[in-house]
């Protein structure tokens, strides 16, 4: 410890002069490249992806001079909806409520079923075959009962949107809440911290990252969902749209119905995202690139 | 050589025991604990009649094979599993009380920090969590270092993160820090709880060899400004000497205790005295009862 380096222990400016009287020039890090174009092209990239399947889309029906009835042109469906916001606004106003509402109840179900696995071996058994169960029944086929139950009140949709979204939830619950830190689990164990203080601090943050993987995934069968239910039986919805407007040949509207629809996914798969950017800030999947870019 | 451990410890709490009755008690004790595991159909002897007695302030190494029992003797020491055969006592409580009342730190193999919490966050955990419980600690003895339930004020910890240079990273993901970093952090959560003893499975295993180096010699001076009773498992003899009073030795399946070396190296140890001759001769015994347990 006698023999400081001065260099190490000085402030950078002394540094600089000991490089100096060693006959060396002061050492500075490379200027980083600014590559301005290609940081906007990878900022255009995704609206550069969109609009080259919507130019090809409609070079294709030009030059192949297609029938609208079989595939119309997307400026001609956008011109549609642009000149319809109610009809659109109105019916995906409905569509959005239940996909939602199906969204959250199968959360709120899936994480309550998960945490109760989580916890007990003997509801864990007991429940897996109901799980598996659910899971190989095609839902669709119970859109009819529910029909039965709640005739035309929006809850066959919500069940329907709930069904569909929440095996992924509890799948991804279930893995989430277990694949805590045997370490770490041990550490609160030795001051005695209860299943709770456990469940709260070490299991629903390790189960975030698998909630939001699930929840992105849930965002368009919740879609799916309500959309079936509405095809069933419905006075309103982007699905009944799109059901009244196939049988009336309604070409523009059907394919509108199929571009609203397809917005309102990505809006909240992209709402979803900017959550999790924030909340799981700590965790890798948020530490930008791994091409080595 | 096999027993002068052993008595002296119990020859030093005597004489506490004159001057006052809570000292009287040992930080730890072992009396013939026997643990088996069963791992599926197997049964595996982890332990056979082990007798050890650590006294408070002491810092004690347990250094043996892998599969020896000396980390299954650390987590009998917390209360983490429970003996079969023999007791164990911490500070004459079951282990198992003195977990709930919080009367010792943990540090893990691994940091285990969690990766959500910053620097100062991860150090408070274990402060936070079961406040109810150590709050009512019925202690025997008013004095305020026998109530561990509160940890160290906020003052005293960042005076301690700062004594070991994480100052810097307070506000820092443990994502951000290198592997020594992370584990001086795991370190000062230990301390952060203002326990009477450390309880540490192999904190440094996981280290290059420069930095665990250092580990050893940062780890000697939080000790020594928050004297605690320390049981220290490793596999490294180094290590074992340059920290302990004293270094158990223990011998693989069932895990027993060979022989407990005194190391009467002089305090405050620096990193010059792993070049001691007295540091080589200890090193050189332990070596040698390792051997011998070998054989056995």
């Amino acid at each position: 410890m006698t023999r400081t380096d001065p260099v190490e222990a000085g402030p950078p400016e002394q540094s600089a002069s000991n490089s100096d009287l060693a006959g060396l020039p002061p050492d500075q890090p490379p200027e980083l490249p600014r590559r301005p174009v290609r940081r906007a092209f990878l900022l255009a990239a995704p609206f550069i992806g969109l609009t080259g399947l919507l130019v090809a889309w409609e070079v294709y029906v030009e030059v192949r001079d297609l029938r609208p009835l079989t595939l119309p042109q997307p400026s001609a469906v956008l011109r549609h909806v642009a000149e319809n916001p109610g009809f659109y606004a109105q019916n995906g106003w409905v569509t959005v409520q239940e996909a939602f509402l199906g969204f959250v109840l199968a959360f709120v179900a899936a994480v309550a079923v998960a945490t109760a696995m989580a916890h007990s071996e003997f509801f864990e058994r007991a429940s897996t075959p109901v799980i598996v169960l659910m899971q190989s029944t095609p839902v669709a086929v119970l859109v009819p009962i529910f029909l039965l139950w709640f005739g035309f009140s929006p809850w066959p949709k919500i069940l329907t949107a709930m069904l569909f979204a929440w095996v992924p939830f509890v799948a991804n619950a279930l893995i989430g809440l277990r694949s805590v830190d045997t370490d770490a689990h041990e550490l609160l164990r030795s001051v005695d911290a209860s299943r709770w203080e456990i469940y709260w601090r070490l299991r629903v943050p390790h189960s975030l990252p698998y909630l939001f993987a699930a929840g992105r995934i849930c965002v368009g069968l919740a879609l799916v969902g309500a959309v079936v239910g509405e095809f069933f039986n419905s006075r309103d919805g982007l699905g009944n749209a799109a059901r009244v407007a196939q049988s009336r040949l309604l070409v523009n509207q059907l394919w509108g119905s199929v571009f609203v629809l397809a917005f309102i996914g990505v809006a909240f798969v992209l709402l979803l995202m900017a959550v999790e950017k924030r909340v799981l800030r700590w965790h890798s999947s948020q530490a930008g690139s791994h091409r080595g870019v | 050589m096999f027993d002068t451990g052993l008595l002296g410890a119990d020859m030093l709490s005597n004489e506490d025991a004159l001057s006052n009755e809570l000292e009287a008690a040992p930080a730890v004790s072992f009396e013939a604990v026997s643990k088996w595991f069963r791992p599926g159909n197997r049964i595996i002897h982890a332990l056979s009649q082990v007798s050890l007695t650590v006294a408070p302030e002491e810092f004690v190494s347990l250094i043996g094979p892998t599969g020896c029992g000396k980390s299954t003797m650390l987590r009998l020491a917390g209360g983490l599993l429970e003996a079969d055969r023999g007791e164990v006592r911490v500070h004459d409580r079951s282990p198992v009380e003195a977990r709930r009342q919080k009367r010792y730190g943990f540090v893990p193999q691994n940091p285990a920090l969690l990766p959500w919490r910053t620097v100062r966050d991860n150090v408070s955990l274990l402060c936070e969590v079961n406040r109810r419980n150590s709050n009512s600690s019925p202690s025997r003895n008013s004095s305020p270092s026998s109530n561990s339930s509160a940890g160290m004020s906020d003052g005293d910890k960042l005076a301690m993160l700062d004594e070991i240079g994480l100052t810097p990273f307070l506000d820092a993901l443990p994502q951000e820090l290198s592997g020594g970093l992370q584990q001086r952090v795991s370190i000062a959560r230990a301390f952060a709880l203002g326990t009477p003893l450390l309880l540490m499975d192999e904190p440094f295993s996981a280290l290059d060899e420069i930095t665990r180096a250092d580990m050893r010699y940062l780890l000697l001076d939080l000790w020594r400004s928050n004297a605690k009773t320390v049981l220290f498992v490793t596999h490294s003899i180094p290590e074992a000497v340059a920290l302990s009073d004293r270094v158990v030795v223990l011998s693989g399946r069932p895990g027993r205790v060979t022989t407990v070396v005194d190391v009467a190296l002089s305090r405050p140890r620096h990193a010059d005295v792993e070049d001691s001759d007295e540091f080589r001769r200890i090193l050189a015994e332990i070596r040698d009862a390792l051997r011998h347990g070998w054989s056995n």
